[in-house]
């Protein structure tokens, strides 16, 4: 049992620009594997666990589950995908308030076809299993969150699928809680399923088989300075890049340039001798916002975000 | 599954579907209310026309009709009439509006008939013979033995009927010919119908003969405009029922949203979710449908027109209810059938 993702890349138009959350991201996680997604909020988490329930297609990629393409599913074929193959635990529960705990988790068996009483059987079996069995008839709004939490794991456990995602499985809970959470996603894996986390917490890293980090943490030391030139119309950076350094333009002019969801373009403002751009990205570590192009020859100063900050110190005096 | 689902939700928002199917209900009641008061106007009218008992109206020829537009003529053109082909009896009868101050001021429809001739109702010869005496519908609020009072001629009610109304509830009371000639012709010896048993071929010059038929769209004219509005008022009532239904599914729906989308993304089938969806609004309207008959039971003695609800109304009223809830819960299901449901993984609880 494996799960194999290549190359995704997902986009999406907000605000009238486009963003790529996920860019050619590969993974794989195979059975008893607990792989975390990790990374702070809107670096594509969501989505990429959206996409691994079937919920949401990339734009280019492919998730493979034993060797099956994911991402072409549609019709009764993505249904059977989403009941028997991936089982979600949402960050926010998602149990129908209007259901007691043992008929949230019959919801996916009795979708599935089975028979009421063997349903039951099995909801009694895996609330048993996430420590529950007494609180079965008790609704959601009963329950605390951390219990909620194991519903919703039974829940998605009932149709025995092997690939479990769980979205920010400590967002809610108590440090009591959480550990209680911890332990149960590590038994589930240990139990020969492929459990992908997606969270930002990086207290659950020591848990993990394999960490994705899907923020742009892309320099594992200092970038070096230097300087660039460019001819009219180059490029210095594209919009979504990853970000390193900051620039200060030595000679000529820059422009910083957004691109729009409809193929156009909006220059965003223009750069000339001594004035710097760029700094943001790398001092918060977003990707780049915009795409900085060369207006005429020019020659800019590439410097890391120490360097940045000691030059921009000296310049004001301090 | 869904029968799970939609019967746990509506159990989980019991107040707010409590209040849509008394509120539909009421709806309903008012919509039985209309439709009895309308039979009523047509079951009146054929009460009224069988009454008579006639196979043939003749009237003068410039008549509207014997109810609408009376036109007098000499008692005595009824011998002529009975000497038609085809006729075995011919009667006089005056048809006449008069009032009364007993127990009520109130106009009632004044009958005068041959006491036995034809247009006399059955049994009524006797009491009709004995002179100054009245056979009056029970909605004047008369029994045997009471005065009633008529044109301001004193009368003793010898009867007492049931459902003789027209013209929208107007009491009818019948009396003699020479009574009736008395209290409304001036005492001339006058006539607005000779009623026939048999029907003749042909009628003498200036004379014309109506059938039964020809005498209910008479006796119907004058309600016919009420009776369009009601039925305007009716198709309002409905599309108020289905609106009430309609929203309490919507919002049911918008509530929901975040449910719907988790159920989606843990593979339930949307048409499971439009089950639950539907089997909420044919509850609703149904539960509505079985309540509006009890409540049209309650208000219907209150209102002051006859109240006449076809059984066939009862029974189909269940069924066009759970249609038009349905129907009416298009509009949450089409929002249902359209939630992403990539909805579920947003983070807030």
């Amino acid at each position: 049992m494996t799960l194999e993702c290549r190359d995704l890349v997902v986009e999406y138009s907000g605000g009238g620009y486009v963003v790529r959350p996920i860019d050619g991201l590969s993974l794989d996680v195979a059975s008893g594997e607990l792989a975390l997604l990790l990374g702070a909020s809107g670096c594509g988490k969501t989505t990429l666990l959206s996409i691994l329930a079937a919920i949401l297609r990339p734009q280019r990629g492919s998730v493979r589950l034993n060797g099956r393409e994911v991402t072409g599913l549609s019709g009764s074929a993505l249904t059977e995908y989403r009941r028997h193959s991936v089982g979600v635990v949402f960050q926010a529960f998602n149990l129908l308030p209007s259901l007691t705990a043992a008929e949230n988790v019959q919801v996916p068996l009795r979708a599935a076809g089975v028979s009421a009483r063997r349903a039951r059987r099995r909801a009694e079996e895996l609330l048993g299993q996430v420590g529950l069995a007494q609180r079965g008839l008790h609704r959601p709004g009963e329950l605390s969150g951390g219990e909620q939490q194991r519903v919703a794991t039974a829940r998605a456990l009932a149709l025995d699928p092997p690939l479990l995602l769980a979205d920010e499985p400590t967002a809610h809970l108590d440090y009591i809680q959480i550990e209680g959470v911890l332990r149960l996603l590590r038994e589930i894996a240990d139990a020969g399923r492929m459990v992908v986390v997606a969270t930002h917490d990086e207290r659950m890293m020591p848990l993990a088989d394999r960490t994705i980090e899907l923020s742009p943490r892309h320099l594992e030391g200092v970038p070096s300075r230097g300087e660039v030139h460019l001819a009219a119309g180059e490029i210095l950076f594209r919009q979504g890049d990853l970000s390193d350094l900051v620039y200060v333009v030595d000679q000529g002019d820059v422009e910083l340039v957004r691109m729009l969801a409809d193929g156009g373009e909006e220059v965003l403002s223009r750069y000339g001798k001594g004035e710097y751009f760029g700094e943001l990205g790398p001092m918060f570590r977003l990707r780049r916002s915009a795409t900085a192009r060369a207006i005429g020859p020019c020659r800019v100063s590439g410097l890391p975000v120490s360097d940045f900050r000691r030059s921009l110190q000296q310049r004001n005096g301090v | 599954m869904a029968w799970l689902i939609g019967l746990r939700d509506l159990q989980w928002g019991r107040r707010r579907f409590a209040i849509g199917v008394v509120a539909t209900a009421l709806v309903f009641a008012l919509g039985l209310l209309m439709s009895g008061v309308s039979a009523s106007f047509d079951n009146e009218i054929d009460r009224t026309v069988g009454s008579f008992d006639a196979d043939g109206w003749v009237v003068r020829g410039d008549s509207f009709g014997p109810f609408t537009g009376p036109a007098t003529m000499a008692s005595a053109r009824a011998a002529a009439v009975r000497k038609l082909p085809g006729v075995r009896r011919a009667d006089p009868v005056a048809v006449l509006r008069a009032t009364t101050d007993t127990p009520d001021r109130a106009n009632v429809n004044l009958i005068g008939v041959v006491p036995g001739g034809v247009g006399s109702p059955p049994g009524s010869a006797r009491v009709l013979q004995s002179g100054r005496a009245a056979i009056a519908d029970e909605s004047l609020g008369l029994a045997v033995g009471d005065r009633l009072d008529l044109n301001g001629a004193d009368f003793r009610v010898g009867a007492v009927t049931s459902g003789m109304t027209y013209f929208a509830g107007i009491p009818t009371v019948t009396v003699s010919l020479g009574d009736a000639q008395r209290l409304g012709l001036g005492g001339l010896d006058l006539a607005t119908a000779v009623l026939t048993r048999g029907r003749p071929a042909t009628v003498p010059a200036g004379l014309a003969l109506l059938g039964s038929s020809d005498v209910k769209e008479d006796l119907g004219r004058p309600v016919r405009q009420a009776q369009q509005t009601i039925s305007l008022i009716r198709v309002l009532l409905w599309i108020v029922a289905a609106g009430i239904i309609g929203a309490v599914v919507y919002l049911s729906v918008l509530e929901r949203v975040r449910d719907l989308a988790a159920l989606k993304a843990i593979g339930v089938a949307t048409r499971d979710l439009v089950g639950g969806l539907i089997l909420q609004a044919a509850l609703l309207s149904l539960l509505a449908a079985l309540l509006s008959v009890a409540l049209e039971e309650a208000i219907a003695p209150a209102v002051a027109m006859s109240v006449e609800v076809p059984a066939l109304t009862f029974l189909t009223l269940p069924i066009v209810a759970v249609l038009v809830g349905v129907v009416a819960s298009l509009i949450g299901l089409r929002r249902a059938v359209g939630v992403d449901p990539a909805l579920a993984f947003a983070g807030s609880r």
